[in-house]
């Protein structure tokens, strides 16, 4: 259990990493779209009108995730711990609160700088305020007990108390930082196509969670935007991480409008039936459909 | 009764409908034919109207089907999607996809139609199922109904194909995984698969070709010869007449019930808008099959769950919970896929179809049966039928056991596991279990007619015995004991099911309270009904 | 069949020596135009029937009082059912055409769509359910009641109906000659056997394609660009530890076949892959790849739990170990996932993965061909 625990939190060298690659992969993504839109064969130029579009789309953000990397990411990366000053004046005392509530709270697992504790809980330092987020806020941290999966709950810590955490967390090593702002600009038919693509063969098609191998599981995304968009980054548990280079900044925040728009749209046919395909059907079939004509040919074949 | 006026006589006809019939009697002569189709009598058990219920689901699968090829295109040429469902917005897709996302959402009224042509399809072929085991666990397939026994297992047979044609017609990611699975089932036929899967697909997987296929064969093809076998099925019943369970009166030669005109046509006809209501009812308030949350179908794409339609879920389960067994031989494979999808549903089809002729040579019965036995009465076959349920379950919730693991909390490797032991455990407990049920409801019955009913009357002997007095069902011989014979037919078990009063119309609110006048006429003629010698068969109003 | 049973016996017996109504296959004559016309039209009905082997053990008339309130009541019910049948179609109408039915995503729009089909579903249904009820009503409460026996005549033919029917048939046969001229009946079952095969012949002429070594091939050969579904190309700076994506080949058409799609996994820290025997060096650095086409029925298996490091198919749940080389581990899957050989060109300076060559095996479910 505890080995997963390691395997699974241990991103200490993620600080170098995300320092050293953020440039390289800005002129990357920038270079691969311009091949990209400018190759003839292959996706790119199957759909001529729309992927142009989308390409020029991709291109600029490109330009503006790279910026934006390299302003906050490359510097926040590098300098840690000049960078708290540079935020709001608040910032110094999130991570004074952070670090009480850590000491009330988790110290006992995770140790009192964030190294872990054998058997307990896997080290801390480099995992990001992201995933400190996400599991604090979800209210899988605090774990009640060491067990296959460790369940969503309600949180023991308010919003509030949870960024906290995760400025704590984020000043002790760094790591993949919480995002920033409107999580809901992008498309929602891009986001759609690279969730069915990426998401959908684990949580279901509309992110209602199915199980896994030997008692694990993809559970339902009840998430806020910030949640989605954090564990998509930092990976949870058994769920794989993916990089900013993988699915960039803008293809994040389309897969985020598409669940919310996803989640908060009305069903045209009626009942949803738990939107999980043809089981329930199934089960209404007999249930409703038989079990409702049996009772009608009773009636009709009762005796007066 | 009153002597016929000469109004009364039937002269040459002067009303419309007597004039038009007159018109069609002299050119096309109907009428002995037609009378006899009329007078034809329908024993009614509520049990007999499970075959109608998919009899009228085809109805309404032909007219929801007909309206909704005015809106499909089969074409699996990629368009953009362009129509009112933002979340696709944009998205390359196959005309297939398009054309059933317009009719969801671009087509006024057309989502109602596709959930009732879905709807119909599930009980279509859930009626077929009961219907089945409505005729397997009271014997009706047996001499000399062997014919329309195999014809109604080629219905279903039929009814799966057509329905999973149907499935993968929109080519949303759900119905192409089922259609790349349905591929690779083909392949995994020894020799000939690989030829088969492009004879098929015509090309490697999935081609441009097996939309529009499938789709022919989904609207004629198939349609076709489901309404040809429907039309036999039919044609048998009408010509051996239904069975009918024993009972007072009933014999192996006679049939007793209702005729076609009008009793039996107006309860009928009122059943298929009640079963098109229940259709209308669910296709309006459930949502079934909503493609456009599955997105279209790519190869590279996959959504956690992905299941057939229920009637395909018992081979989906088989093939969960099959052994990764694989052969091997001189360079050659024969994939584990090949024998819980082609092999499992040959055998049990098999076996199906089979039964009626097993059964006739184990219990060498060649007698003519019109009588139908109740479960209790035979119960081998009931034991047996009740194996087959369990098997069939076991491999049906299989087919969704990802979803019940999710559900209930439970590893998903340990419901593969308890559906590998599950389906050789639970089928033989099943027979146990039932055998025993059947015996005992038969002493029971036995019982009651040597004993009479329990009156709940409970008296005290001379000596102090308590005992509880029974009411017999008919005359008894010295000893107190019944001279009723036990002949499989229901023996009523409570006391109100023995000599109580007849119907009486109650009214809604209040009890109806008739004109003192017509209060005296209705009972003068139930006076003279019960003192009636002869109860008469045909009892004109009085006016 | 008893005649004392059947009142309408003595009915017809009063009115003529040629209105003695018989059972089936009784010694009387048929009944005339005339006989029928001298009889009220339930009694010719009972008469009719009687020809056709039904008897009519039982009949009442529901109400044999007429004008009594109970009847009136029933007659009310059955029309009040048709009554709501004619009001929910013509609602079902009106709505039809004034409801919204337009989809909207919440804030951008009416949600009145989501109404629409429940409004119709429930109209029709009311239509329906008030239609059928009251033919049902109808029968029940109004209808005369009966009880009808019919013969059934089944089993099989009069013997000497059979033996007539068997010898018109031999000796139909017989003047056919079949039987004496055997070279007729070779040839005409050549011809017909011929004639019915070449519908067959032709359709599967027309549908068959040869397989060829397409099962065997893919889109990835030597040096293949492995690309997102974006068109990106991927660099191995790209994927965190414990990250899986799907990759294509960068080719025509690379997105869309359906053997090509490939898992780039890599791995946690401390992960080792034990390499398959002749698959030792596939991977790049803590990076493999593998074909997404599961091996037992084609799904995606693409499921990946980095911390147990298995795939899983989500159609039938084949479980494979990424460490053990992708074997499979539990469920209907026989073989390991192919395994694409990777490497990584080095292009402006930045690297990118390839393909070094085509997957050593074929991908997806077994067929007879594969050794």
């Amino acid at each position: 259990m505890t080995d997963e625990f390691d395997d699974d939190l241990d991103f200490s060298p993620a600080i170098e990493r995300a320092a050293a690659t953020s440039e390289t992969a800005r002129r990357t993504r920038v270079a691969a779209s311009k091949r990209a839109a400018t190759r003839p064969t292959g996706t790119a130029g199957s759909k001529a009108p729309k992927a142009r579009g989308r390409w020029r789309r991709r291109l600029a953000s490109s330009v503006i995730l790279g910026a934006a990397l390299v302003g906050s990411g490359l510097g926040y990366g590098l300098f840690s711990s000049a960078s708290s000053a540079d935020e709001t004046a608040s910032s110094a005392d999130d991570i004074e609160a952070g670090r009480i509530l850590f000491t009330t709270s988790c110290i006992a697992c995770h140790g009192a700088n964030l190294e872990g504790v054998k058997n307990r809980g896997p080290s801390l330092i480099g995992i990001g305020s992201a995933a400190t987020y996400f599991q604090v806020s979800t209210g899988r941290m605090p774990a009640m007990r060491q067990e296959a999966q460790i369940p969503e709950k309600d949180p023991k810590f308010t919003d509030e108390e949870s960024r906290q955490l995760a400025a704590y967390v984020q000043s002790n090593g760094g790591g993949n930082e919480l995002p920033e702002g409107n999580l809901r600009d992008g498309d929602v038919a891009e986001g759609g196509e690279l969730f069915r693509l990426n998401c959908a063969s684990c949580h279901n098609f509309a992110g209602k969670g199915a199980p896994l191998s030997a008692g694990a599981y993809a559970p339902a995304i009840n998430a806020t935007d910030e949640q989605i968009y954090a564990v998509m980054l930092s990976g949870a548990q058994n769920m794989p991480t993916f990089s900013d280079n993988q699915l960039t900044p803008a293809q994040k925040r389309s897969i985020v409008s598409y669940i919310q728009s996803l989640k908060a749209s009305n069903d045209p046919g009626g009942a949803a039936i738990g939107r999980a395909g043809p089981v329930p059907e199934g089960l209404v079939i007999f249930i409703v459909g038989i079990g409702g004509l049996m009772g009608v040919i009773l009636w009709i074949g009762a005796k007066s | 009764m009153t002597a016929p006026t000469a109004t009364q006589r039937r002269k040459a006809p002067s009303t419309p409908i007597g004039k038009a019939g007159t018109w069609v009697d002299e050119r096309l002569s109907p009428a002995t034919g037609l009378r006899k189709q009329l007078n034809k009598v329908f024993p009614d058990h509520w049990s007999f109207m499970m075959g109608e219920i998919a009899l009228y689901s085809f109805i309404i699968l032909l007219l929801s089907g007909t309206y909704l090829t005015f809106f499909f295109d089969s074409s699996m040429t990629e368009v953009q999607y362009d129509g009112s469902y933002t979340p696709l917005r944009g998205i390359e897709m196959t005309r297939a996809y398009a054309s059933t996302l317009d009719i969801s959402f671009d087509v006024r009224g057309g989502l109602i139609v596709r959930q009732i042509h879905h709807w119909a399809a599930l009980l279509f072929v859930a009626a077929m199922i009961i219907h089945m085991f409505r005729v397997f666990f009271t014997g009706a397939y047996r001499k000399p109904r062997e014919i329309n026994w195999l014809i109604g297992l080629g219905l279903i047979t039929m009814g799966l194909v057509e329905g999973f044609a149907g499935y993968s017609l929109p080519d949303d990611l759900l119905s192409g995984t089922g259609l790349r699975i349905a591929h690779a089932i083909m392949l995994s036929l020894p020799v000939i698969g690989t030829w088969v899967a492009f004879l098929i697909f015509g090309a490697e997987f999935p081609g441009t070709e097996i939309l529009g296929r499938l789709y022919i064969v989904h609207v004629l093809l198939i349609p076709a010869l489901l309404a040809a076998l429907i039309g036999a099925h039919m044609a048998l019943l009408i010509k051996q007449k239904h069975t009918q369970f024993a009972g007072p009166g009933r014999t192996e030669d006679t049939v007793q019930g209702e005729r076609l005109y009008p009793l039996y046509a107006a309860k009928a006809g009122g059943f298929f808008f009640l079963v098109f209501g229940f259709v209308a009812a669910l296709s309006g308030l459930v949502q079934i099959n909503p493609i456009w949350l599955y997105g279209p179908y790519k190869p590279s794409q996959v959504s956690a769950g992905s299941q057939p339609d229920f009637y395909i879920g018992f081979l989906d389960g088989s093939t969960r919970l099959f052994p990764p067994w694989e052969i091997r031989l001189f360079e050659h494979t024969i994939p584990p896929l090949m024998w819980p999808t082609l092999v499992l549903p040959g055998i049990l089809f098999t076996l199906a179809g089979a039964y009626p002729f097993i059964e006739a040579k184990m219990t060498k019965d060649k007698a003519h049966h019109n009588l139908l036995q109740r479960p209790r009465d035979a119960p081998v076959r009931t034991g047996l039928g009740a194996m087959a349920i369990s098997f069939y379950m076991v491999l049906l919730l299989s087919g969704g056991n990802d979803l019940i693991a999710y559900a209930f909390d439970i590893s998903l490797n340990a419901m593969t596991w308890a559906g590998r032991i599950g389906v050789f455990v639970l089928p033989p407990l099943a027979y146990l279990i039932t055998y025993r049920i059947c015996l005992g409801l038969q002493r029971h019955d036995r019982e009651v007619l040597d004993h009479g009913l329990e009156t709940g009357i409970i008296r005290r002997l001379p000596s102090g015995e308590f005992i509880e007095v029974h009411q017999p069902l008919g005359p008894v011989d010295d000893h107190g004991h019944s001279v009723l014979q036990y002949a499989g037919a229901p023996v009523p078990k409570k006391m109100n099911k023995l000599g109580q009063p007849g119907r009486t119309l109650r009214g809604f609110f209040s009890p109806v309270k008739e004109k003192a006048e017509l209060q005296a006429r209705m009972d003068a003629a139930i006076e003279a009904e019960s003192h009636d010698p002869e109860p008469k068969a045909l009892s004109s109003r009085v006016d | 069949m008893t005649q004392t049973q059947d009142p309408a016996s003595a009915a017809v017996a009063a009115r003529g020596p040629h209105a003695t109504p018989h059972g089936h296959g009784g010694p009387d004559a048929p009944l005339t135009e005339a006989d029928f016309a001298a009889m009220t039209t339930e009694e010719a009905m009972i008469a009719a029937a009687r020809e056709d082997g039904v008897i009519l053990i039982h009949r009442r008339q529901r109400f044999p009082v007429a004008g009594t309130k109970a009847e009136k009541r029933a007659e009310l019910a059955v029309s009040a059912c048709f009554l709501t049948g004619f009001l929910a179609v013509v609602a079902f109408v009106v709505c039809f055409v004034a409801v919204p039915f337009k989809y909207h995503l919440p804030g951008q729009g009416s949600q009145a769509f989501q109404y629409y089909t429940p409004i119709l579903g429930a109209c029709l249904a009311v239509a329906l359910f008030a239609i059928g009820i009251g033919a049902v009503l109808w029968a029940k409460w109004l209808m005369p009641e009966e009880e009808a026996v019919q013969d059934r005549h089944d089993g099989a033919a009069d013997p000497a109906d059979s033996a007539a029917m068997i010898q018109t048939l031999l000796a139909g046969l017989e003047d056919t000659g079949l039987k004496r001229r055997s070279m007729l009946k070779v040839t005409l079952g050549l011809a017909g056997g011929a004639l019915a095969a070449a519908p067959l012949v032709s359709l599967v002429g027309g549908m068959i394609k040869k397989p060829g070594d397409a099962m065997f091939t893919t889109l990835w050969s030597k040096n293949t660009p492995m690309v997102y579904d974006d068109g990106r190309r991927v660099s191995p700076d790209d994927i965190a530890p414990g990250g899986i994506t799907t990759v294509f080949p960068g080719v025509e058409g690379g997105l869309l076949a359906s053997d090509s799609p490939v898992l780039l996994i890599r791995l946690l820290p401390g992960q080792r892959v034990e390499a398959r025997e002749n698959q030792s060096g596939f991977g790049w650095g803590d990076y493999v790849a593998y074909s997404k086409i599961c091996t037992h029925a084609g799904c995606p298996a693409s499921l990946y739990e980095r911390q147990t490091s298995r795939l899983l198919c989500p159609c039938h749940q084949s479980q494979f170990d990424v460490l053990k080389d992708a074997k499979p581990v539990f469920g209907p899957a026989s073989r390991s996932l192919p395994k694409l050989p990777i490497d990584v060109e080095t292009v402006d300076g930045k690297s990118y993965f390839v393909s070094r060559s085509d997957f050593t095996e074929a991908i997806g479910p077994g067929f007879w061909e594969r050794p």
